[in-house]
């Protein structure tokens, strides 16, 4: 791999790549604002400025200059070398490229750092991007002076409500363009741009439209100020008291690598980023996936019911180790879900081998909606898991198993999920004598279940998801079980041992032991992510 | 409008036969040998077109002053590239004190026409655009009119040729935000490389000219790429100039010469010197984007070289007198305006840069300002310069921090007077300057 040298390190780099792209790869941050790695180059920002060094016999770029001279007390011609933007230019081999140790570099970028603050509110105090903002951080690294222009700034409109999802402020906006370049590059639908010009310009949406594509919270995502906020975030946390995990999304089959942004202190899920995963979601997230924490905290089901009166957990498990331990093997049968993950579903499996169980069936959530950026049709995250887990056990459908329920088959049943999928006869489910459901969320099998064990769900655990093109992901937990819920692989274990067949694994690792010949290697979560944008 | 004052020192070349009367019509170019030049050059290769505007060392008159005939070489054969080639003529013509391709266009209408042809044939391009101020309404009448008789004599031949009329931003002049404009975006700059010659138009080769270069390139033919060569200040400022002469001088006017006279010649023997019997203050040489010129500097020559030496350039050839009773303050304002004004916004240093400039300017004429501030002017100029995306904030920080350095006794005596000494009786205290848009926003 060819190098070039970024102040006194050595950076390899693909060729044709750029070197703020190369840096960043090498875990340097050179600092821009207007550049993502995941958008066109717009090299308006001009903070990725980079001094490089003419090739040994060739003379360099240089630029006439006034600069003080105080032996003289004037000004005098001088000669300062031409800037370039590291965010447009091609790194080549053996290029030596002067960036923090560059003098011309510092007051490039001290100086784009003063105008950028220039008219800026610095309404820090009540701007969501505060903790996590571009402005903020340069001014520490690369200004950290006082303002010296006296003159009112320009005021902007605030507040603009650009959709559903979006609210724009103009005059914390830099002009960066980052959401234009969202909306018309991932989301295929330009519908912002930029109106009049000069220190007057500002975003704006289409005449007639609104922010509305299925990715608009990306442009609040990649906006480096709080110019954009979200209307599912604002004035709800200081970012600075969340902590993060890396998860995976699990509101359709894609499998989009993310963040979960949580508060430790009430145990809250805030929001979801990106996690970079260039061979599954690259840089990006759709609405429905970001806005997917919500069901962390909405629709739960946090206490364990007995024919739909509550119940402690420990007795709710006895009374389904009951059922088990009467039940006949030849009318029992499990439903796997795809909403849960290879170790919930491997736990239901072990249950049913070692009860004797052979009918083994699936739920899911219904399909929805798609396209041909992010969103898959499938809005369960381990469909492909189920079924690989399932393979060896015949797994079958869930209208077979409506209608092994019809046929008398389906006396006593162990559920894992919450969902039915689309015309899937959730009916049939009363027709259950004894329906065990480990839920996450009210939904039928909840409705009818004769005993209810509350599952915690993706957040709360750590879990394993099969994405629609096969790759095996790690989802890490983020706060505790809410409510009195465990990890359903954990309640699984528990209904074992109680009715009298314990499993051989007790913990987690050992779980995933067990089940390695059965699941598709785990790929675990993208180690070099850059998703800190 | 009042008619221009045109004249010329010989050799006449872009405005050849044209000083006394328009050569409008295609009869009576083709009376003073019009048309002769593109014959001769379809009947020549490419190759040896572009050879002979090298060898003539004919240079860019928009305000870079690149080398044409190379700036053609760098353009892709057709069979090197799977995409058309591009022919686009800038004559989006807005610097402040430039009026010299509005006369070219008004004059010799069929002599731009002829030099866009020879080289499209030179880049072997079937597509040509010029790109015309939109201001320019009579200039765009007689060009598609001389379009129109050229296209009917059949002079076309293959090559389509577009006249596309602009929507008034001074930006767009910038070459790669006319391309934008051209394929109907906003006119904001691109970030090069890639340069024009590679990925311009529709991202396909594009040579961009300005007029007065092109409408040259008949007579670098005609005269024989030798012969040009000798005209002027050889070997780097080859030809002449239409300068455009302006401000406070008895005769202004668009007079073509020579390169290489000095600007005392063109102001005092040309242009009759300075109006009203007042001295001359500043000089500002090449246009609005470039630093003003003081007197003890008038011996110098307009050639690229001699004005390079002293830090001065030659621009798009504009040579504006400013006489004693202009406060230099309110000058460097009304520039500064200028640029705030036209600023696209699309880059940090230049939309922020260019309007605080202004306000320090401001205060520094209403007497607010203190001896600090004009350091924090020349800082905010040092602080644009060099690092925007194109030259328009250049083109604001040069011309201000000129005036601050070399007018510095003029611009103190406004801090120590408490504001402008000349106040009413300035030149410039009532001459037009744009809306303040942002006070509006503001209000």
């Amino acid at each position: 791999m060819p190098n070039f040298k970024l102040d006194d390190r050595e950076i390899p780099f693909e060729p044709g790549e750029t070197i703020i792209r190369a840096a960043q790869k090498a875990g340097i941050d050179i600092p821009h604002y207007c550049w993502h790695a995941g958008l066109s180059v717009a090299a308006n920002c001009r903070m990725c400025l980079v001094e490089i060094l003419p090739p040994p016999g060739r003379p360099a770029m240089l630029l006439d200059i006034l600069a003080w001279d105080a032996d003289k007390q004037e000004y005098l011609p001088q000669k300062k070398p031409k800037l370039v933007p590291s965010c447009q230019q091609a790194a080549a081999d053996g290029m030596v490229v002067k960036s923090q140790t560059s003098e011309h570099v510092d007051v490039a970028r001290a100086a784009v750092q003063e105008l950028l603050l220039l008219n800026h509110p610095v309404d820090c105090p009540i701007c969501d991007q505060a903790g996590e903002c571009r402005l903020q951080d340069y001014w520490l690294e690369h200004q950290g002076t006082k303002k010296r222009m006296r003159d009112e700034p320009v005021h902007k409109p605030k507040a603009v409500v650009f959709g559903p999802t979006i609210v724009y402020d103009a005059e914390r906006c830099i002009l960066c363009t980052r959401c234009v370049r969202v909306s018309e590059e991932l989301a295929k639908d330009p519908v912002l741009s930029v109106r009049e010009r000069g220190n007057l310009g500002e975003i704006v949406v289409a005449p007639g439209r609104q922010l509305d594509h299925p990715y608009t919270l990306m442009t609040e995502y990649v906006c480096p100020v709080g110019a954009l906020t979200s209307i599912d975030f604002r004035f709800k946390a200081r970012v600075w008291f969340l902590r993060s995990t890396r998860t995976v999304c699990t509101g359709c089959a894609t499998g989009c690598n993310s963040f979960s942004d949580f508060d430790p202190r009430n145990q809250k899920v805030y929001r979801y980023r990106p996690r970079e995963n260039l061979a599954v979601n690259k840089f990006w997230m759709c609405d429905d996936g970001m806005l997917d924490h919500r069901r962390i905290h909405e629709g739960r089901v946090l206490e364990a019911r007995i024919a739909g009166a509550a119940a402690a957990v420990p007795t709710a498990l006895a009374k389904a180790a009951e059922l088990l331990a009467k039940a006949d093997p030849s009318s029992t049968a499990v439903v796997l879900s795809a909403e849960h993950s290879n170790e919930d579903n491997f736990a239901l499996l072990s249950l049913a081998k070692a009860f004797g169980i052979s009918d083994v069936y699936q739920s899911a959530r219904p399909a929805g909606q798609g396209d041909d950026i992010l969103r898959h049709p499938d809005k369960n995250p381990n469909t492909a898991g189920v079924a690989a887990l399932g393979k060896a056990s015949g797994l079958k459908t869930f209208v077979e198993f409506v209608e092994a329920i019809r046929g008398g088959k389906a006396r006593t049943v162990i559920a894992l999920g919450s969902a039915t999928p689309t015309g899937g006869g959730a009916a049939a489910l009363s027709d259950v004598k004894n329906l065990i459901a480990i839920s996450t969320h009210e939904g039928p099998f909840v409705e009818r279940a004769s005993v209810v064990l509350p599952a915690s769900s993706w957040a709360e655990a750590d879990g394993t998801f099969v994405n629609a093109k096969g790759m095996s992901q790690e989802s890490e937990k983020a706060v505790t079980p809410q409510g009195s819920s465990k990890p359903a692989f954990r309640l699984l274990a528990e209904l074992a041992a109680l009715a009298g067949k314990p499993f051989a694994w007790k913990k987690l690792a050992e779980l995933r032991a067990a089940m390695a010949p059965a699941a598709p290697r785990s790929v675990p979560p993208e180690s070099a992510s850059l998703g800190a944008e | 409008m009042a008619e221009t004052t045109i004249g010329f020192e010989p050799p006449a070349l872009v405005l050849a036969g044209a000083i006394e009367h328009p050569l409008t019509d295609i009869t009576s170019y083709r009376a003073v040998g019009g048309y002769a030049q593109l014959e001769r050059a379809r009947a020549m290769s490419p190759h040896d077109v572009t050879d002979q505007l090298i060898q003539s060392n004919l240079r860019g008159r928009g305000g870079a002053f690149f080398p044409t005939g190379r700036k053609a070489s760098f353009i892709p054969t057709p069979d090197k590239v799977a995409k058309p080639i591009y022919l686009t003529v800038n004559a989006d013509e807005s610097e402040p004190g430039t009026f010299k391709d509005r006369e070219i266009m008004r004059r010799v209408p069929h002599r731009l026409i002829e030099g866009c042809l020879i080289a499209a044939h030179a880049i072997q391009s079937k597509h040509v655009f010029i790109y015309i101020r939109g201001e320019y309404s009579t200039e765009y009448d007689v060009l598609a009119a001389a379009l129109e008789e050229a296209r009917g004599a059949g002079l076309l031949g293959d090559v389509e040729l577009t006249i596309h009329r602009g929507a008034g931003a001074y930006i767009c002049g910038e070459e790669t935000a006319l391309l934008e404009s051209l394929e109907g975006k906003r006119g904001q700059p691109r970030s090069k490389p890639p340069f024009p010659a590679i990925q311009g138009l529709y991202a396909s080769p594009t040579l961009i000219n300005n007029v007065e270069t092109i409408t040259n390139v008949p007579k670098v033919l005609e005269l024989g790429p030798q012969e040009y060569a000798q005209i002027g200040a050889p070997p780097d400022s080859t030809g002449t100039r239409v300068f455009c002469l302006s401000g406070n001088v008895v005769r202004p006017g668009a007079y073509e010469t020579p390169h290489g006279i000095t600007v005392r010649h063109l102001i005092e023997d040309i242009g009759g010197g300075i109006a009203n019997g007042r001295t001359l203050k500043a000089v500002m040489v090449g246009g609005s984007s470039f630093p003003v010129m003081t007197p003890d500097e008038l011996d110098t020559k307009l050639d690229a070289d001699s004005l390079g030496e002293r830090g001065l350039f030659i621009g798009s050839g504009v040579i504006t007198a400013i006489d004693d009773q202009a406060c230099i303050v309110q000058f460097a304002l009304r520039v500064a305006q200028f640029y705030m004004h036209e600023s696209c916004g699309k880059c940090t240093p230049c939309r922020v840069g260019t309007r605080w400039l202004v306000q320090i300017l401001r205060a520094v004429e209403d007497g607010s300002a203190s001896e600090n501030d004009l350091e924090v002017l020349l800082d905010v100029c040092d602080r644009i310069i060099g690092k925007c995306l194109c030259v328009l904030g250049d083109s604001a920080a040069m011309p201000v921090a000129s005036c601050v350095t070399k007018f510095r006794d003029e611009f103190r005596a406004h801090l120590e007077h408490g504001g402008c000494p000349f106040g009413e009786d300035s030149s410039l205290a009532h001459l037009f300057a744009p809306v303040d848009q942002h006070a509006q926003v503001t209000a």
